[in-house]
C-alpha cells in the first residue's frame, strides 16, 4: 500500500509511534525511526529505542534509519525531516508521535510544567510538519497525521497543558488542511486510546492497587478495558490514511481504540440566538437558559 | 448602570482597544472594579505603551466606575502573576479573569517562521495559561465563586488559511477551557470561552488578497460568509460585552467548560467533539479493511476543505 513512500515517524522508539513505524514499513515505506529516548516527563536522552526500532524492521526485511533529535527545537525539526531526504531523497509521510506528559492541576501547573509539554507535543508538531511542508509542497503529494487527543477535545482534569497542546495541535491540523491542500497534501489527527508507558504510569498502576485492596471493581473495569487496547492497533488507520486510498480525507480526525476506529465531529454551533442589533444583558438574563444553556450539565460542580 | 457585578473585581487583559475595551466597559458599567490590561503595543506585538490603557480607565472612571490601569505582558509567568496582583492589590480580590488579550501574525504555514509562530502562541496560549493560572489560584485560596472567560476564535475552532499559528493557539485555548474547567469547577469557579467576530484594528490587518483567496477556493471562514448577509456587516466589537458580561454574573453560576461564537448579535454554543460514527472489530483491523470499508462507513459524506489542484 505504501511502496516507495518515505515515511518519517517521531516518538517511534516505543508505544504507538513504534506500532506506527512498524505498520508503514510492513506496507513497504521506507521510514526514519525518530525517537529522543527519554523518560515520559522528558528526561534522560537515550539513542536505544530509536536503533531498537530500526533493526526491527530491517529484519523483518524493511528499510529504516534512525534519528534521535529532539522535535521540540526548530534544528530538530529540520534535522529529522533532513535525515529522511539524505537517506531516502524525500518526504512523503510525515506521522507525529512524540510526547510526554507532566500532569497537575492548573492551579498547582509549574510554568516549567507546561512549557515542556508545550515544547514537545504542539512546538514539536510545527517544527516538524513546518519542514516537512515546502518539501511536500514541491513535490505535490503530501501525507501528514498529527496526534490531538481525547483529553483537551473532551477535557481530562489534571491536564491543562497536555489538553492545551492536544487541542492546539487539531488547530494546527485543520489550518494546515487548508493551507496545504491544494498542493495534494492532506492533514488528519488522530486521538488514540491505547495502554502505554504513557498512560499505564506508575501513579496509575499504584492507584490500582489501592482499588483492589479496597474492592472497587468499577474503575478496574476501565483500567482492564484500556490494558487491552494495544498501542499496536492505531497502526493500520495511520497506514490507510497515509496511502492513496485517502488523497481526499483532509481535515479530519478519528479515535483509534483497540480495533474501534471513530470519525469524530467538528466544532459547530449546535444553537444559536439572533437579534438584528445589540444584546442587552436584561434580554441575555431571560433568553439564555431557555435556549443557549438549557440542559447543560456542568461537568465539575461546586462541592456544597 | 446595572448591579450584577457590583462588589466584584475584575481582570480584563487586552482591555486597551476593541473587543477587551468594551468587555472593561460594560462590566465597570455593572457595577465591577477593574483592571485594565493592556501593554499598547502594536498588532504584531511590538512595542510598548500605556496610554491605550490609561485611555480606557479614564472612560471608567468618567462615567462613575472604578479602574486601574496595568501594563504588563501576558505572555511572561511572572508579570502575568503582577497583573492578578494588581487586583489584589487595589481592590482586594479577584473575582472575573477575561483573558482577550492577542496579536496577529498571518503566513501561510509553509512560510510561517519560527517567530512568528512563537511570537503568537506566547501571547494567546502561553498568556491565557499564565493568567488563568494565577488567578485561578487566588480564587480557590478566597474560596469565593471565581469566572474566568477567554477568547477563543473559529480561526481554530473551525480552521482559518494562513493562520497557523493563531488558529493553534486558539484552539489551544479551547482545550485549556476544556481540561481547566474541569480543575477549577469543584471550588465555584467556572471556564468558559468565546469565539468573537467582529471588525478590530487585529481582523483589520487580514489583507484583502487573503480574504478573497479564501472565497475562491471555498474556504472562506463561516464568520465571513455569515458577516456579509448580517444587517450589520461591519461587527461592532462592543457587540461581545453583553455576552462575556453574562458569563461572570451570577446568573451563569453553572456554566461550566463551554465554547460559544459570538458575531454581532448571533450567539451560538458550539458542539463538544464527540464520536459520530464507529467501525468496530473483534481484532486489529488491516489497513487494506480499512481502505475497503472507509468510503460507505466512516468516509461518507466528508468534505475536503482544500481539495487537490489538477494542473
Amino acid at each position: 500500500m505504501l511502496k516507495d513512500r518515505v515515511a518519517v515517524v517521531t516518538g517511534a522508539g516505543r508505544g504507538i509511534g513504534r506500532g506506527v513505524a512498524l505498520g508503514l514499513a510492513a506496507q513497504g515505506a521506507k521510514v526514519v525511526v525518530n525517537d529522543f529516548g527519554v523518560n515520559t516527563d522528558g528526561s534522560a536522552p537515550s539513542s536505544g529505542p530509536a536503533f531498537d526500532v530500526v533493526n526491527e524492521i530491517t529484519a523483518a526485511g524493511g528499510e529504516a534509519a534512525a534519528n534521535t533529535d529532539s522535535v521540540s527545537t526548530w534544528d530538530g525539526g529540520a534535522g529529522i525531516v533532513g535525515t529522511a531526504v539524505k537517506h531516502f531523497g524525500r518526504i512523503d509521510i510525515l506521522v507525529t508521535c512524540a510526547g510526554i506528559l507532566r500532569d497537575r492541576m492548573i492551579f498547582n501547573m509549574s510554568e516549567e510544567e507546561f512549557d515542556s509539554v508545550l515544547a514537545v507535543h504542539l512546538k514539536g508538531t510545527f517544527n516538524c510538519v513546518r519542514h516537512a511542508a515546502p518539501l511536500m509542497r514541491e513535490q505535490r503529494f503530501g501525507r501528514i497525521v498529527t496526534f490531538s487527543s481525547g483529553s483537551g477535545l473532551f477535557g481530562n482534569p489534571g491536564q491543562a497543558n497536555y489538553g492545551s497542546a492536544k487541542a492546539a495541535i487539531s488547530g494546527l491540523t485543520k489550518v494546515a488542511a487548508r493551507d496545504l491542500g491544494k498542493y495534494g497534501v492532506t492533514a488528519n489527527s488522530i486521538c488514540p486510546v491505547a495502554a502505554t508507558r504513557m498512560t499505564l504510569t506508575p501513579e496509575v498502576m499504584r492507584a490500582r492497587e489501592i482499588r483492589k485492596q479496597q474492592g472497587i471493581i468499577r474503575e478496574e473495569r476501565a483500567l482492564n478495558q484500556l490494558e487491552n487496547l494495544k498501542p499496536e492497533d492505531v497502526a493500520p488507520m495511520v497506514a490507510f490514511l497515509a496511502s492513496d486510498y485517502a488523497a481526499n480525507i483532509n481535515g479530519q480526525f478519528f479515535l483509534c481504540a483497540g480495533p474501534s476506529v471513530s470519525l469524530i465531529s467538528l466544532p459547530r454551533p449546535l444553537k444559536t440566538i439572533y437579534k438584528a442589533g445589540r444584546w442587552t444583558l436584561d434580554e441575555l438574563d431571560e433568553l439564555v437558559p431557555l435556549t443557549l444553556t438549557e440542559g447543560l450539565v456542568n461537568p465539575a460542580p461546586p462541592r456544597a | 448602570m446595572g448591579s450584577r457585578l457590583k462588589g466584584k473585581v475584575a481582570v480584563i487583559t487586552g482591555a486597551g482597544r476593541g473587543i477587551g475595551r468594551g468587555i472593561a466597559l460594560l462590566m465597570a458599567q455593572e457595577g465591577a472594579a477593574v483592571v485594565v490590561n493592556d501593554l499598547g503595543g502594536e498588532i504584531d506585538g511590538s512595542g510598548r505603551s500605556t496610554s491605550a490603557a490609561d485611555a480606557v480607565v479614564g472612560e471608567i472612571k468618567a462615567g462613575g466606575g472604578q479602574a486601574v490601569a496595568n501594563y504588563d505582558s501576558v505572555a511572561d509567568f511572572a508579570a502575568a502573576e503582577n497583573i492578578v496582583q494588581t487586583a489584589v492589590k487595589s481592590f482586594g480580590k479577584i473575582d472575573i479573569l477575561v483573558n482577550n488579550a492577542g496579536i496577529l501574525r498571518d503566513r501561510m504555514l509553509f512560510n510561517l517562521s519560527e517567530a512568528d509562530w512563537d511570537a503568537v502562541i506566547a501571547v494567546h496560549l502561553k498568556g491565557a495559561f499564565n493568567c488563568t493560572r494565577h488567578a485561578t489560584r487566588r480564587m480557590r485560596e478566597q474560596r469565593t465563586p471565581g469566572r474566568v472567560i477567554s477568547m477563543s476564535s473559529t480561526s481554530g475552532l473551525y480552521g482559518n488559511s494562513g493562520q497557523a499559528n493563531y488558529g493553534a493557539a486558539k484552539d489551544g485555548i479551547a482545550g485549556l477551557t476544556r481540561v481547566a474547567s474541569r480543575d477549577v469547577g469543584k471550588y465555584g469557579i467556572t471556564i468558559n470561552a468565546i469565539a468573537p467576530a467582529a471588525a478590530t484594528r487585529m481582523t483589520a490587518t487580514v489583507s484583502q488578497a487573503a480574504r478573497e483567496a479564501r472565497k475562491q477556493r471555498g474556504v472562506a471562514s463561516m464568520g465571513a460568509e455569515a458577516r456579509s448577509m448580517l444587517p450589520r456587516p461591519q461587527l461592532d466589537p462592543d457587540d461581545v460585552a453583553p455576552f462575556a458580561t453574562y458569563l461572570a454574573t451570577d446568573a451563569a453560576a453553572n456554566i461550566n467548560g463551554q465554547i460559544f461564537v459570538v458575531m454581532g448579535g448571533i450567539i451560538s454554543l458550539l458542539n463538544y467533539p464527540a464520536p459520530v460514527r464507529t467501525i468496530t472489530a473483534a481484532e486489529r483491523w488491516t489497513a487494506e479493511e480499512i481502505a475497503a470499508l472507509f468510503p460507505s462507513t466512516l468516509g461518507m459524506d466528508l468534505f475536503n476543505p482544500a481539495p487537490a489542484r489538477t494542473e
